[in-house]
C-alpha cells in the first residue's frame, strides 16, 4: 500500500519537477496573478457588459457603472492576490470574530434595504453588507479548523465546524436575509464535504433535509416562500402574480430558440415583459437574443472558471488552501446555478443575481474577493497546475 | 487508537480531497447537463409554442376605423366634418384593480360618476379582448399632460386620438342632417356578423336624419393592423396594416344659406320650413325649430343636457316638425279646386253665392266660414274658384268637396303625395292622413259621414299632412303635374345620384292644361292681388307679402292656411255655427313657389312653412316663405328679374285700377 502510494507520488512529483521549465512566464509569478483565471473572468465580464447593454435598452450609464465596478473588482482581486494565503490563514480566526461583531452591530444599527436589515451605513465608509464578507470568512475559518485536523473529520470536528458556520448564518437570518444565510451555510458545508465528511453522515443529512422540508413548508415558511414553491411546480396557478415572472421568462427563453432573435431584438425584454430583466432575470434576455448557443457559451465560460478553480484547489499547497479554494469554487457554481435554475424554471424563485452578468456593482466586487483568494492560493502552490 | 487517528496522513487526505473534488465536479457537470437539457427543452423542443406565446404577448391585431364620409351642402359647404379629439381609454385586461385605477384617474382629471358608469356599461358589451374602452372623451391639453406625466402609474390606460363628427353649424341642420352617437346594445344586436366586424373599430353610428339614412354609405370599411405592444399595452410600432376605406362623401341638395334664412325667418316661433327644387325634388331646406346641438350627442350627451332636451314639453327640440303631420287647413284648397276642375264638379267660371256658411241639404247645422269669423259678417257673395282660392272662401270648398265626395278627393290628392311618404331618402318622415271611407273604417271602425268630407275639403278634420308633404305637393303644382319625389342626396363622391326609373311616380294628369295655369293664377293672386274697392277681393297674403315689398322682382304663388283653436274668441267657441275640432290647433301654414307666371323662368323653389301656434297663415307664415324664396331666387340663384319686366297690373283682372290703401284691414290678415 505504501509503495503504491509512493510510486504514484513519485510520478506526480517528477511531473511537477519538470513543470517550471514549461511554465508560461515568470511575469505572472511576479505580479501574482493567475493568467488562466484572469482570462476566464475577463471574458465573462465582457460578455456580461455586452448582455447588460441590451438588457438595459442601451443605457450607457448603467453599463459604464458596471464596467467601473468590474475594474474595481479586478483591482480588489489583484490586491487580495498579493497577500500570501498563509496570511489569510493566520488571520482567519480574528476576521471571524470581527465578522460576528459587525453582524451584531448590523442587528443594532443596520439599515433596511429591500426588506433585509443587512446594510451597515457607517459615516466615512460606503454602505456595505457585512454578511457578504462572511461568505469568505466562514469557509476560511472552517478550512482553517478542519485543515489542521485529521480527515475525514470526527463528530467533534463536525460539530465545531457546524457551529462556526451556523452562528453567522443565524445572525444573517435575524437580518431577514435568508438567501445570504443559505449561501454562507453552504460555503461551510462545502468545506465539510470536501474534507471528506463521511457518506453516512452526508446521506443522513440529506434524509433529514428531505424529512424536514415538509415541516419547514408547513410551519416555518413565510407566505411568499410558499408561493414560490407552489409556482415552481405550476406557474400557471397565478399567471399574473407570483407565476408571472417565471412564465414571462420561460416565454423569453423558449422564443429565443437555438440561435436567438439577435442582439437588441428581444421583444420580451425590450417590451418590458421580463421583470428584473437586467438583474435576476438577465439570463432570459441572453437566451432570447442569443438562443441556446448564447447560453451555452456563457455556461462554457462559467465552466472554464470553475474548472480552473477546481484545478487551483487540487494543486493547493496545503489542506487549508485546498478546502478554501474548493469551497469558493463550489459556492461560485452554486450562485450561478441557482440563478440559472430559477430563470429556466428548474428551481424555485430565489432572488440571486447571475454572477458577473447581472447589474449590481457590490455583488461584482464581492465576487472578486473570492477570486483574489483563489489567486493567492494558486501563487502559494508555486503556480502548480494540471497543465 | 485515537493517537493513530490524530496523525495526519497528508497523502491519504490529499487523495480523499481529490476524490471529493472529483465527485463535486461530476455533480457540477451533471447539473450543467440538466440545465442544458432544460434549456434544450425550452428553446428547441418547445420553441414553436413559446415563439407564438411571445408573439401573442406583443402582437395585437386591432381594427382601424374608417373615416366617416363628409357631408356637404349643394354649394360645397361642409355640414358634417371629422375633427380629432383625444380620449382616455382603458384596456381592462391590463388592469389589476379597476377601482384603484379609476380613483387614481379621478384624482388627476375630472371624472364624473356618470362617465364611470357609462364606462362600466361599455365594458359589459361584446368586445375584442384587450381592446381599449373609452372612459373620458375630449381631454383638454392640460388633462392630456397630467395623464401623460402619470402614465407610469397607469398601466393599461392610454390616450387615444380619435376623429369624431363635428357639425359646424350646431343646431341649424340638426334635424335634417341628424347626428351620430355611440352605438348602443340594441343596434349591435341587430348587426349580422359581417356588420359587427365592419364596426369593430367604430364607436359611432348615425342616429337620425341623413346620418342615419346613409349610414351605409358614410361608414366606410374597417381596416386592420397588427401592432406591437409593451407590457403596459402601449403601442410600440405598427407591423402590418390593411388601410380602412373611408366612407363616401355626400353632397346634399340642402342649401345651408337657405337653412339659415329659414331659421332666422322663423324667429322665436316653433315651426318648420321645407323648401324643394321642383325640377328635381331636391330638398333645399328642411328646418325644424327649435333645433338642438347635435355635437352634444357625439361624445356622449350628459344626462343633464339630455333631460333639458327631453323635458321641454312645449319646445320639444328633439322633435322634427318638418316631417310631422298637422292639419293642412286652407293650403289644400288649390288641390281640391284642381280636383273639382279635373272631375267636372266645377269649372273656371262657375260662381256660387256665398252666404258665409254651408248647410247640407235638409240639415240645419251650418258649417261656418272660418276665415270670416271675426270679420264684418256675411259671406263673400258671388264667388268663383279663383276668388275662393285667393280669398280662401270655405263655403265654396264645402260645397265643392261635398259634391265630389271623399273618394274623389282621396284619389286625386294622393297623386300629390298626401297620405304617403313620397320622399326617397327621408324614410323617417310621417305619412300624415289622406282620409277615405276605407281608411276611417279600418282605423276607427266608424262609417264615413258627409260632415267628414266637408271638414276634409278645407284640410281639417281627419286630413293631416307634414310640411314636407305640403312642399312636395306645392312643387308638383309648380311643375304643372310633373311629380318629383323629395330627396336629400344629390351626389356621392361628386357623382350625381339619379333615382332609378322604378322610383318615379306617374305625373298628375289634368285634361285641360289651362286649369294648371288657372290654379297658378289663383295662387299668385293670393300673394299679389291688391286691395280694391270691391268688397273682399284682395289676396289673403297681399298685405303681408306683396304690399310689404312693393318692388318685389318676381311673382310668387302661394296659399295660406290656419288651423285655429287656441286663440279663438270666446264667443266663437260658444257659437253653434262652428265645429271646433280638438285637432285644430292654432297653427299657421303657408305654401308657396316662385317665380310664378313667368314667361321664361320655370318655378325654381317650392316652400311649405309651418308655424306652431303662429295664428295667421298669411301674416306669420307667409313672410317666412317669402324670405326663403327671396333668398333662393335673388341671393343664391341670383336671377335678374328686371330683365323680364312685365305688366304689374295683370293681376287686377276683376275690376278697379284703384287700390284702397286706407281701407280698414281688420280682417285682412285672415286667410
Amino acid at each position: 500500500m505504501t509503495s503504491l502510494t509512493n510510486s504514484r507520488d513519485f510520478v506526480r512529483q517528477s511531473k511537477l519537477d519538470l513543470a517550471p521549465q514549461r511554465r508560461i512566464s515568470g511575469f505572472w509569478q511576479v505580479i501574482r496573478i493567475d493568467p488562466v483565471l484572469l482570462l476566464g473572468l475577463l471574458l465573462l465580464c465582457l460578455y456580461g457588459l455586452f448582455i447588460l447593454y441590451s438588457a438595459t435598452d442601451g443605457d450607457v450609464e448603467t453599463v459604464r457603472r458596471q464596467a467601473i465596478a468590474m475594474c474595481v473588482g479586478f483591482g480588489v482581486m489583484a490586491g487580495m492576490a498579493q497577500l500570501n494565503i498563509q496570511f489569510y490563514r493566520r488571520w482567519a480566526p480574528s476576521a471571524y470574530v470581527a465578522g460576528l461583531v459587525v453582524l451584531g452591530l448590523v442587528l443594532l444599527i443596520g439599515v433596511d434595504k429591500n426588506g433585509a436589515r443587512s446594510w451597515l451605513d457607517l459615516p466615512g465608509l460606503p454602505s456595505f453588507q457585512p454578511s457578504e464578507l462572511l461568505k469568505f470568512i466562514v469557509p476560511m475559518l472552517v478550512a482553517w479548523y478542519l485543515g489542521s485536523r485529521p480527515m475525514p473529520p470526527s463528530f467533534k470536528h463536525i460539530f465545531w465546524a457546524g457551529l462556526i458556520t451556523l452562528i453567522p448564518a443565524g445572525l444573517i437570518i435575524l437580518q431577514n436575509d435568508t438567501g445570504t444565510a443559505l449561501m454562507v451555510t453552504m460555503s461551510g458545508i462545502f468545506v465539510l464535504l470536501l474534507a471528506g465528511l463521511r457518506w453516512r453522515i452526508v446521506f443522513a443529512g440529506l434524509v433529514a433535509a428531505i424529512i424536514a422540508s415538509p415541516v419547514w413548508y408547513l410551519f416555518l415558511a413565510l407566505p411568499h416562500q410558499k408561493n414560490r414553491i407552489l409556482t415552481f411546480f405550476d406557474p400557471y396557478l397565478d399567471p399574473t402574480g407570483a407565476g408571472y415572472n417565471i412564465i414571462q421568462s420561460q416565454i423569453a427563453i423558449g422564443s429565443g430558440g437555438l440561435y436567438g432573435k439577435g442582439y437588441g431584438n428581444g421583444a420580451q425584454s425590450h417590451l418590458d415583459f421580463i421583470p428584473e430583466s437586467n438583474t435576476d432575470f438577465i439570463l432570459a434576455v441572453l437566451a432570447e437574443e442569443f438562443g441556446l448557443l448564447g447560453v451555452l457559451l456563457l455556461v462554457a465560460l462559467y465552466l472554464f472558471v470553475i474548472i480552473r478553480g477546481a484545478n487551483i484547489a487540487l494543486n493547493a499547497a496545503d489542506m487549508f488552501g485546498r478546502l478554501l479554494a474548493g469551497s469558493l469554487t463550489l459556492t461560485f457554481f452554486l450562485y450561478l446555478f441557482v440563478n440559472m435554475g430559477m430563470v429556466t424554471g428548474l428551481l424555485p424563485v430565489i432572488g440571486l443575481p447571475l454572477p458577473l452578468i447581472s447589474r449590481g456593482g457590490t455583488a461584482v466586487v464581492t465576487l472578486f474577493i473570492g477570486f483574489g483568494l483563489l489567486m493567492s492560493i494558486q501563487m502559494r502552490s508555486g503556480g502548480r497546475s494540471a497543465r | 487508537m485515537t493517537g493513530k487517528w490524530q496523525l495526519k496522513d497528508r497523502e491519504e487526505e490529499r487523495r480523499l480531497f481529490a476524490n471529493r473534488l472529483l465527485i463535486a465536479m461530476i455533480i457540477v457537470a451533471s447539473l450543467f447537463v440538466a440545465l442544458t437539457l432544460k434549456l434544450f427543452n425550452l428553446q428547441v423542443t418547445q420553441y414553436d409554442y413559446f415563439a407564438s406565446r411571445a408573439d401573442g404577448n406583443r402582437l395585437h391585431s386591432q381594427f382601424v376605423p374608417p373615416a366617416r364620409g363628409l357631408i356637404y351642402d349643394r354649394s360645397g359647404q361642409l355640414l358634417a366634418d371629422n375633427q380629432p379629439i383625444f380620449n382616455l381609454s382603458i384596456v381592462r385586461e391590463r388592469i389589476e384593480d379597476l377601482d384603484e385605477t379609476l380613483a387614481l384617474i379621478a384624482s388627476l382629471i375630472e371624472l364624473s360618476e356618470e362617465e364611470v358608469s357609462q364606462f362600466k356599461e361599455r365594458l359589459l358589451r361584446r368586445r375584442v379582448p384587450f381592446s381599449s374602452v373609452p372612459l373620458r372623451f375630449v381631454l383638454s391639453e392640460d388633462e392630456k399632460a397630467r395623464i401623460a406625466v402619470n402614465a407610469y402609474r397607469l398601466p393599461g390606460v392610454s390616450i387615444d386620438p380619435q376623429f369624431v363628427r363635428t357639425y359646424p353649424f350646431d343646431d341649424l341642420n340638426a334635424h335634417a342632417l341628424g347626428y351620430v352617437s355611440e352605438i348602443n346594445r340594441d343596434e349591435l344586436d341587430l348587426f349580422d356578423e359581417e356588420m359587427r366586424e365592419n364596426y369593430g373599430g367604430t364607436n359611432h353610428i348615425g342616429k337620425s336624419g341623413v346620418e342615419r339614412t346613409y349610414e351605409e354609405l358614410l361608414h366606410g370599411e374597417v381596416g386592420y393592423e397588427v401592432v406591437e405592444k409593451n407590457n403596459r399595452g402601449q403601442v410600440m410600432r405598427r407591423l402590418e396594416r390593411t388601410d380602412p376605406v373611408a366612407g363616401h362623401n355626400l353632397t346634399l341638395y340642402l342649401e345651408n344659406r337657405l337653412q339659415q334664412v329659414a331659421h332666422d325667418a322663423l324667429g322665436e316661433h316653433r315651426g318648420a320650413v321645407v323648401a324643394i327644387d321642383p325640377s328635381t325634388g331636391g330638398i333645399l331646406a328642411m328646418v325644424s325649430k327649435p333645433g338642438f346641438d347635435p355635437n352634444l350627442f357625439v361624445t356622449g350627451i350628459s344626462s343633464k343636457d339630455y333631460s333639458a332636451l327631453v323635458t321641454d314639453n312645449i319646445n320639444t327640440p328633439l322633435f322634427d316638425r318638418s316631417v310631422n303631420p298637422y292639419p293642412p287647413a286652407s293650403t289644400v284648397k288649390p288641390f281640391i279646386g284642381l280636383a273639382g276642375l279635373q272631375h267636372g264638379f266645377t269649372d273656371r267660371d262657375t260662381v256660387i253665392q256665398d252666404p258665409g256658411y254651408f248647410r247640407l241639404p235638409g240639415v240645419r247645422y251650418r258649417w261656418g266660414d272660418y276665415t270670416l269669423r271675426t270679420a264684418i259678417g256675411g259671406g263673400h257673395g258671388e264667388t268663383n274658384l279663383q276668388r275662393a282660392i285667393y280669398q280662401s272662401c270655405d263655403t265654396f270648398f264645402y260645397d265643392l268637396g261635398y259634391r265630389m265626395g271623399i273618394e274623389t278627393i282621396h284619389s286625386f290628392l294622393s297623386q300629390f303625395g298626401f297620405g304617403q311618404n313620397f320622399a326617397l331618402d327621408v324614410g323617417y318622415a310621417r305619412t300624415g292622413v289622406l282620409p277615405s271611407k276605407d281608411w276611417k273604417k279600418r282605423t276607427r271602425n266608424e262609417p264615413w259621414y258627409p260632415g267628414d268630407t266637408i271638414n276634409s275639403s278645407i284640410g281639417q278634420g281627419y286630413m293631416w299632412a307634414t310640411p314636407l308633404q305640403l312642399a312636395t305637393a306645392t312643387a308638383i303644382v309648380a311643375n304643372k303635374g310633373k311629380v318629383v319625389r323629395p330627396r336629400m342626396l344629390a351626389a356621392v363622391d361628386g357623382v350625381p345620384f339619379e333615382p332609378s326609373e322604378s322610383m318615379l311616380m306617374p305625373d298628375v294628369q289634368i285634361d285641360d292644361a289651362e286649369n294648371w295655369r288657372y290654379i297658378e293664377d289663383s295662387m299668385t293672386m293670393v300673394v299679389h292681388r291688391p286691395y280694391s274697392d270691391v268688397f273682399r277681393d284682395y289676396g289673403t297674403a297681399y298685405e303681408a307679402i306683396a304690399r310689404s315689398d312693393r318692388d318685389m322682382a318676381y311673382k310668387m304663388a302661394g296659399k295660406s292656411g290656419s288651423a285655429q283653436v287656441v286663440s279663438i274668441d270666446q264667443d266663437i267657441l260658444q257659437s253653434t255655427d262652428i265645429d271646433v275640432s280638438d285637432l285644430n290647433k292654432d297653427h299657421a301654414l303657408f305654401i308657396a313657389y316662385g317665380p310664378a307666371q313667368h314667361p321664361s323662368i320655370e318655378p325654381q323653389i317650392a316652400v311649405a312653412v309651418f308655424v306652431e301656434n303662429g295664428q295667421h297663415g298669411s301674416s306669420v307664415a307667409g313672410p317666412v316663405a317669402k324670405a326663403v324664396i327671396d333668398a333662393y331666387l335673388l341671393d343664391i340663384l341670383q336671377i335678374d328679374f328686371t330683365a323680364f319686366e312685365e305688366d304689374p297690373d295683370a293681376l287686377l283682372s276683376l275690376t278697379s285700377e284703384q287700390v284702397f290703401e286706407d281701407l280698414d284691414h281688420a280682417g285682412h290678415d285672415h286667410d
